[in-house]
């Protein structure tokens, strides 16, 4: 490119005043010897032809360039959100994510919490099985979290009564999901080898062990090694599973938990419906969540607490501490009015109810716990990116952050 | 809207040469002004010259997540220059250019003219498609591939949801826009027959991981799965033709190519360019964005030269949502102050699409034209041009418009090759609905009074826009105010004012004679349901010897002052 001559700026000082004009009706200053129009327009574009450069791309093009490659590509390194266990506190997390093939990847990642909640583990995930019909995902890692919190067993225990419990998991998994038809239909199944090693708690409450013994408290102190199968099924018609407005989802999975030394075996099933009930254009959604989840141990084996079905937490009683509630049986149900303030945010007011019980046929609508409260959630066109829910049971105001959808 | 950045230190060089240039055309010309007719001997010229070789134009694409960030956070908030366009010749006209050709209302376009719209050449011929890779542009899914006869195209298929509906909103539209005066891709409504494809052994496909593999059979029913299929197995597709000369990306709604010495009018002030929010409102083009157009440099009497071109068309007629509820047309795709009014309202403050009952025609998106307001459309975001639109600018749409009669606007419509009669007269009533509205709410917004004609002895005539679409009614009182003009100096000198209640208003008989001299008419017309109608035009006429000839119309001040930011806010 030329430089500027110092002409050429005494020239704009002169005539960088006055009024904008219009092109063709205002010959300008370089032209005075010009006749005709035509003649005006063609030494500008005479002068013009020695100014020529190319586009230069500012900083801001340039960064967002850059991060439209990641969004389609997908970051080597990302962060990673997930708790190793639920109740760890905010995770720091990092990962690790290649192509192995044009679509199959392998994510390497690691996450820890403040309250010493460590995870690391590979997940190798092959999107594109059987014509795009499957999603195979093959994980092991290791986790281990300090301080689970253990109310006692049952709908009465109570809030004073929190003790806590510490353990270490290693797994390994691999999970198949299947849509047969690529549209609603959705089957998946599983199996994993798993192993837990429940230790005393840590933290500022008693740990579990001072107040129960391995025989008032199925599983406490002991390491069971699961094989742990799984089968479900379900109709999903919702626009997307991560974020949605309208359609539904409704499914049931059967859980296998062998143990390998024949002392915690049980079997798990657990029921869900979700359904969306889109109003005036889905500026709001009245969504409903029910789930249902009911365990039944294997023969004369019993339950280890820390599996027991549980209820309270980011994704459940919202108003109550995580794994406030345990026992053989809970029933979860959960109403949302949400409320779209624009195509990437919403509000929502929420209320959820629900209970433990030991038995089956308690699972009825009577001494239910509640919670009610306000959440934010930001989204893209199917996904939740990050969702602030405030909620409030007789038992206190709890504050939820997390990367995911409630339901 | 792009802006190139000028903190660097060739930014602030390059900051200084597009000043100069701008100087050159005589953008701040005031101070020499009196050294320069005011008219020359060639207006008003017909079409914008081209005399450089713009070959050394180098490819350049912006990015998508750039143009809407940019457009939602940084062009939104952009204050408009109120500045009248600047490619327009002396009688607020656009010539025809590379960008923009004269066609409906400036010469007669036949119902069979604007049902060929921009083909030229002959139809694809879909007995045999090879597969040559995916589609990476546009609204809708689709695929590259090769004809029987070895021509290369761009297939475009319906979506499952609205069978017929992508395909018809891209032949549809491409009539209209080409009838408008732009460039347009050569586009057929066509079939696809898997069972007569095959892919090319070449053809390959970026994948996730970033490698460019062959493309496989999986591919293309990947593509196919979420596109509607006729009863007999294929496919109904839009095959666009390749555009002749080589492609060299986008171009911007602001500031210059830097790299073509032809393009000497920031974007922002190209009266067609402008003109779009009107267009683009009347078709509901809400994917109006810089991705969507395409440069080419072609040759032309032996120059290059680019041509640009408004390459998809097909987010029109409401086809252009996202899987949730929503309707582009009445918000940008991020808005601060609905977004607070829904926020805080809890959703009860309902914007006007949430309580629209759109016609239930699967082919036709969320369209309609009982409640469409043009100055509240909006499209996904905002270009410079978008924002820089004057009244003028749209008035001068609007009249174009407003030419279409209910017969072109059909016959458009009956390319879609709607299976449903049902489904083609509803999207033709919504179009008449829309050029009424659109025509009531501009051509009667500024004066509009047009086509002034001085004969030899002395009778001015002339049209009203208003009048002559039907959106207005009354007898106003036209006045004439006389003078004459030096075309050297500007100056001018009082002759008389004459006025009459027709659009024929007498002269005064002291008008000049001599061949070469110029009068100035400043034209109004006095109603009282039109109060703006009482600003002047002013025309000018030269005396050619056989009579006079109008060298000059304009219809607004250069500069208009910018609407206020906190107006434009609440629109």
């Amino acid at each position: 490119m030329k430089s500027l001559g110092s002409w050429k700026l005494l020239m704009l000082v002169a005539l960088a005043s006055g009024p904008t004009t219009v092109l063709a009706q205002e010959p300008g200053p370089a032209t005075p010897e010009a006749t005709s129009r035509q003649a005006v327009i063609e030494q500008a574009q005479t002068e013009k032809d020695s100014l020529l450069q190319p586009y230069i791309l500012s900083k801001g093009e340039r960064f967002a360039n850059r991060a439209e490659d990641i969004i389609l590509n997908g970051l080597t390194w990302h962060p990673f959100f997930e708790n190793a266990y639920q109740g760890g506190g905010f995770p720091f997390g990092l990962g690790y994510r290649r192509y192995v093939s044009p679509h199959n990847q392998i994510d390497v990642r690691g996450s820890y919490t403040l309250s010493g909640y460590k995870r690391a583990e590979a997940e190798f995930v092959a999107p594109h099985l059987f014509n795009r019909r499957g999603v195979l995902s093959l994980l092991g890692g290791w986790r281990e979290a300090t301080e689970v919190g253990f109310y006692g067993i049952g709908p009465d225990s109570l809030k004073s009564d929190r003790t806590s419990y510490a353990f270490q998991q290693p797994y390994a998994q691999a999970n198949l999901t299947l849509r047969p038809t690529r549209n609603h239909w959705l089957m998946q199944g599983g199996t994993e080898w798993t192993e837990w090693q429940e230790n005393p708690g840590h933290g500022s409450f008693p740990s579990v062990d001072t107040m129960f013994t391995a025989e008032t408290l199925p599983g406490l102190n002991a390491d069971v090694t699961y094989i742990h199968s799984q089968a479900g099924m379900g109709f999903d018609w919702r626009p997307s599973a991560g974020y949605a407005r309208r359609g539904g989802y409704y499914g049931v999975t059967v859980h296998d938990y062998t143990d390998t030394s024949s002392d915690f075996g049980f079997n798990q099933i657990d029921y869900e419906a979700i359904q969306h009930f889109p109003i005036l254009r889905e500026s709001w959604a009245i969504t409903l969540r029910g789930r249902v989840q009911t365990a039944f141990h294997k023969g004369d084996q019993q339950i280890p607490f820390f599996m027991l079905p549980s209820l309270g937490g980011g994704s459940t009683l919202r108003g109550f501490s995580s794994w406030r509630f345990r026992d053989r049986n809970s029933l979860l149900m959960q109403a949302e009015w949400r409320v779209m303030a624009n195509r990437f945010f919403d509000t929502a007011f929420f209320y959820d109810t629900g209970k433990v019980t030991a038995r089956t046929s308690d699972l009825d609508f009577t001494g239910l716990q509640h919670d009610y409260g306000v959440g934010f959630r930001f989204h893209s066109v199917d996904a939740t990116i990050l969702r602030v829910d405030v909620a409030r049971s007789h038992e206190g105001t709890r504050l939820v952050f997390a990367a995911s959808r409630v339901f | 809207m792009s802006r190139p950045s000028f903190r660097s230190r060739a930014g602030r060089k390059r900051a200084c040469n597009l000043v100069l240039v701008a100087a050159a055309l005589g953008l701040w010309g005031r101070a020499v002004a009196t050294q320069s007719p005011r008219f020359y001997p060639d207006d008003p010229i017909a079409r914008e010259p081209e005399s450089r070789d713009a070959g050394r134009a180098a490819r350049y694409e912006i990015e998508s997540l750039y143009e809407m960030t940019h457009n939602l956070f940084v062009t939104a908030g952009y204050t408009p220059s109120g500045t009248r366009a600047r490619n327009l010749n002396t009688i607020d006209e656009v010539p025809d250019s590379s960008w923009f050709t004269n066609r409906i209302g400036s010469r007669r376009i036949t119902t069979g003219e604007i049902a060929r719209g921009p083909v030229a050449g002959d139809p694809p011929d879909p007995s045999q498609w090879v597969l040559l890779g995916k589609k990476t542009a546009g609204v809708h899914p689709g695929f590259r591939a090769r004809d029987a006869r070895g021509e290369t195209w761009f297939i475009q298929l319906d979506p499952s949801t609205n069978p017929e509906g992508a395909t018809a909103a891209v032949t549809i539209a491409t009539k209209f826009f080409w009838a408008l005066g732009y460039n347009q891709v050569e586009s057929f409504l066509t079939t696809f027959d898997p069972k007569r494809a095959s892919i090319d052994p070449k053809a390959t496909v970026r994948r996730p991981s970033g490698a460019e593999t062959p493309f496989t059979w999986d591919d293309l029913h990947a593509i196919l799965e979420r596109t509607a299929r006729n009863q007999d197995g294929t496919y109904r597709i839009v095959a666009g033709r390749a555009i002749s000369g080589q492609v060299i990306g986008n171009f911007r709604f602001a500031g210059t190519r830097p790299d073509d010495p032809n393009d000497l009018v920031p974007h922002e002030h190209r009266r067609e360019l402008r003109a779009l929010r009107v267009f683009g409102a009347w078709t509901n083009l809400t994917d109006l964005k810089e991705g969507n157009t395409l440069d080419t440099i072609v040759t032309e009497n032996g120059r290059r030269v680019l041509k640009h071109y408004l390459q998809d068309v097909g987010s029109t007629f409401g086809m252009c949502n996202d899987v949730h509820e929503w309707d582009l047309s009445y918000e940008y795709f991020y808005q601060a102050n609905t977004t607070r009014r829904r926020f805080f309202s809890l959703g009860f403050a309902l914007s006007p699409w949430q309580t629209i009952r759109y016609a239930k025609y699967a082919s036709i998106g969320k369209f309609e034209g009982d409640r469409f307001d043009p100055r509240a459309w909006r499209p996904q975001t905002p270009t410079t041009a978008y924002m820089e639109m004057r009244d003028d600018d749209a008035f001068w749409a609007a009249r174009r418009i407003a030419t279409l009669s209910d017969e072109l606007i059909r016959a458009a419509v009956h390319t879609g090759e709607f299976s449903d009669p049902a489904a083609e007269q509803y999207l033709g009533d919504v179009l008449i609905k829309r050029r009424d509205t659109i025509a009531r709410t501009y051509l009667t917004a500024i004066n509009p009074i047009v086509d002034p004609r001085l004969d030899a002895i002395g009778g001015l005539t002339f049209g009203n826009a208003a009048f002559d679409a039907g959106v207005a009614t009354g007898a106003p009182t036209y006045r004439a105010a006389w003078m004459r003009f030096d075309n050297a100096t500007g100056e001018t000198t009082p002759l008389a004012e004459t006025q009459g209640t027709t659009t024929a208003v007498d002269a005064p008989r002291n008008l000049p004679t001599a061949t070469g001299t110029f009068i100035a008419v400043d034209l109004s017309a006095d109603i009282a349901s039109y109060p703006t109608w009482r600003r002047p035009i002013r025309t000018w006429f030269r005396q050619s010897g056989e009579g006079w000839t109008l060298v000059g119309l304009q219809r607004l001040p250069e500069t208009m002052l910018p609407e206020p930011a906190s107006r434009r806010a609440a629109r």
